[in-house]
């Protein structure tokens, strides 16, 4: 049955493996194809400095570009994929998009210690959290794409 | 109403004479004087009291100004000998004796002139607590386990709590009063960084650094050593009219889109920006805000920093640029292979100029804003007027939405400074600042050349940890003793090697400058990490290549040999 298939990405090489793992599974099983950026300035709230800058248009921006590439990357394999970018906490995002977009199955990269601050263990919580409040299936991947499926 | 009405009674003539004739009360002989500390300093807000010998209640009182200088006023000359108290929270208790002699001469010209009386500090209690204050603020931040902000608000509140309800039950925990710890907050910076804020945010929504950095990628063809160092240049130019900060938070996206797109190492253009960005700061008044603190604090002008700075800063930044082709040179090696269409064209729609008519008019307040920074050195006037007063002309011309502009003020900002301008007050009113400028003093031994040395590499190496506005603007009462003592320091020369100390020693961790955390965070965005190992491999090398490059620039500049 064709379900949609959400897969949120930051973009940048080490994102590569989870972006082509959700677009093989488009493949696979013939479903739609989104992909979801969450910018998060919560870093700012660190800093003194002056932040005059509206810094959250300029990450959307980015977002809409990074996607971009991610939609090319599925358009060379054939899939037509669609970006979506969003503000906030990544998790609530997470659980809305989900909620207003039919979402069937969720692909998450755990990303790696040299590529973000959070620990792999953090999204292998995130992931149980997100099917026990949604319902929908998860595909964890990994640098070295060994992904395995919580629903299994 | 009721205060209207109160106000005009008190603005009529006859009001304001009468207030006059009251102050005016006429004292016929007068005692004046000047206190000063052990280091020469002003001491301000002590008690003087004059008693006749044996008595317990004061004939006259009076209060040290913001100079030291003080008066007793008499309405006739003392009959026996006066004894003069001096009183401080933080100073020992002195008094002088004025004899027959004294009061001859006060009987015959109506005024005696003590000259100046120093006033031994003392450790009490309150300097332990604005010690410990102090450190606790700047580790807060530093651990990021407040936000700074709170951090030096936390400082500010325990101070004053302290001072009141502490100083109630025991006179040794008294730091100062409500007053004079407003009196440490520097309103010309205030003012200064709002007028920047509102010019800046009407600058940066025109998308002209998008636009630079693109052309920058056009320009480059390809080869990313030139790509890099364009943007390199790009980022020190602009730090130094904007401030690092501001042109890093629009630098950073536009250049990882660019890496991203041409598979280049993102790192290999992110961090050599951001170091470009913190050292080009330093050539303007404006360039980062500890520029703007020192300026205004030591009077150097937005033309003095040009000149005696941008020489050094020029040479630091090729040295720099040489680091960073040899330290990346196998991610430059690489030639890319360009992006596709689609991405060229999203790409370039990310970096429009966005509004033509707005640059243009925001272009033409920034240059005026410039030439009353420095036309205005000649009139004496603050750089924080032509600030505000470029600020007021781009909501006049451009006419902006009022509530926006205000509300892209960075508010949390200047309320840091207000706090941390009032903690660092604290430590200054104790003694600490004191006890270490003594301290730094003894080791420099009137050698100007060692001087900057110690300033620079010191203040240099401490803020590749430490928060460097909050550690400039604890140094400037130092600073201010040393250029006050060592000969040839006149030339204020300590300044700006605490500027470029505080700013270059920025580039040694991750953790030294807001500008530096703030890529890191945009970094993130894209799961690409700037770690603190990585940061350091790159950051300290360039910290201690361009330190020595700020000393010897000083010492060449200043001719100090």
């Amino acid at each position: 049955m064709a379900t949609t298939i959400l897969c949120p990405t930051r973009g940048g090489q080490s994102s590569y493996p989870n972006q082509d793992r959700a677009i093989q599974l488009a493949k696979e099983r013939g479903a739609d194809l989104v992909f979801l950026y969450v910018s998060d300035v919560q870093f700012l709230d660190h800093t003194a400095a002056p932040k005059v800058v509206d810094i959250e248009t300029v990450l959307d921006e980015m977002g809409d570009f990074l996607l971009t590439m991610a939609i090319e990357r599925a358009d060379k394999e054939g899939i037509q994929a669609t970006g979506i970018v969003k503000r906030g906490s990544f998790r609530q995002v997470l659980i809305e998009v989900i909620r207003t977009h039919s979402i069937g199955i969720v692909v998450i990269g755990k990303s790696r210690m040299d590529t973000s601050s959070l620990p792999p263990e953090y999204f292998e919580k995130l992931a149980e959290e997100i099917r026990h409040e949604t319902g929908v299936e998860i595909v964890m991947t990994q640098e070295s794409d060994s992904d395995k499926s919580l629903n299994d | 109403m009721l205060i209207l009405v109160f106000l005009f009674f008190l603005l009529i003539p006859g009001n304001a004479s009468a207030f006059q004739a009251a102050e005016d009360q006429p004292t016929e002989y007068v005692v004046v004087g000047r206190l000063i500390d052990a280091l020469g300093q002003p001491v301000v807000e002590a008690l003087i009291s004059g008693y006749i010998d044996g008595q317990e209640e004061p004939l006259a009182e009076g209060e040290s100004q913001e100079d030291g200088s003080w008066r007793l006023g008499f309405s006739q000359v003392p009959s026996e000998d006066l004894r003069i108290v001096f009183k401080h929270p933080h100073f020992n208790s002195t008094s002088i004796h004025l004899g027959t002699v004294e009061r001859s001469q006060l009987a015959e010209d109506s005024v005696y002139r003590l000259g100046e009386t120093t006033l031994q500090r003392k450790i009490t209690p309150a300097f332990w607590i604005a010690t410990i204050i102090f450190i606790s603020v700047i580790l807060l931040i530093a651990t990021e386990r407040l936000h700074s902000t709170t951090a030096a608000l936390a400082g500010f509140s325990a101070i004053f709590l302290i001072s009141y309800i502490g100083g109630a039950l025991n006179p040794g925990l008294y730091i100062f009063g409500f007053e004079r710890g407003l009196s440490y907050i520097n309103w010309e910076v205030i003012f200064l960084v709002l007028g920047m804020m509102i010019l800046v945010a009407v600058i940066e929504n025109t998308g002209i650094f998008q636009w630079l950095a693109f052309q920058a990628y056009r320009i480059s063809g390809g080869r990313t050593w030139l790509l890099v160092l364009i943007l390199m240049t790009i980022t020190a130019v602009a730090s130094a009219l904007l401030d690092n900060f501001t042109t890093m938070l629009l630098m950073t996206p536009i250049s990882l889109q660019i890496a991203l797109a041409l598979g280049i190492n993102p790192l290999a253009l992110i961090i050599p920006q951001v170091l470009a960005s913190n050292v080009g700061g330093i050539s303007t008044l404006v360039g980062t805000p500890t520029n703007i603190i020192i300026g205004a604090y030591a009077g150097i002008s937005f033309t003095d920093f040009l000149v005696n700075q941008t020489g050094g800063v020029v040479i630091a930044l090729i040295a720099m640029g040489a680091f960073i082709l040899f330290y990346y040179r196998k991610d430059f090696r690489k030639r890319s292979g360009g992006m596709s269409v689609a991405l060229y064209e999203k790409l370039k729609e990310n970096s429009q100029v966005e509004d033509t008519n707005a640059l243009l008019k925001a272009g033409v307040v920034f240059i005026l804003v410039l030439v009353g920074f420095v036309a205005g050195e000649s009139v004496h006037m603050v750089p924080a007027v032509p600030a505000m007063a470029g600020a007021t002309l781009v909501l006049i011309w451009l006419k902006p939405d009022v509530h926006h502009m205000i509300k892209s003020v960075d508010w949390t900002t200047l309320v840091f400074f207000m706090a941390l301008f009032t903690v660092v007050g604290a430590i200054q009113e104790v003694g600490l600042l004191s006890l270490i400028a003594s301290g730094m003093s003894n080791l420099i031994a009137n050698n100007l050349a060692l001087g900057i040395f110690v300033v620079v590499f010191g203040v240099g190496t401490l803020s590749t940890a430490i928060a460097n506005i909050p550690l400039a603007a604890s140094m400037l009462p130092i600073i201010n003793y040393l250029t006050l003592t060592i000969p040839g320091a006149q030339s204020l020369v300590l300044y700006y090697a605490l500027s470029m100390g505080a700013a270059m020693g920025g580039n040694g961790l991750l953790i030294g400058g807001e500008a530096n955390l703030v890529t890191a965070g945009i970094t993130e965005q894209t799961n690409t990490r700037i770690t603190f190992k990585e940061f350091m491999k790159v950051g300290l090398p360039v910290t201690y290549i361009t330190l020595i490059i700020g000393f010897l620039w000083l010492l060449l500049r200043f001719n100090i040999y």
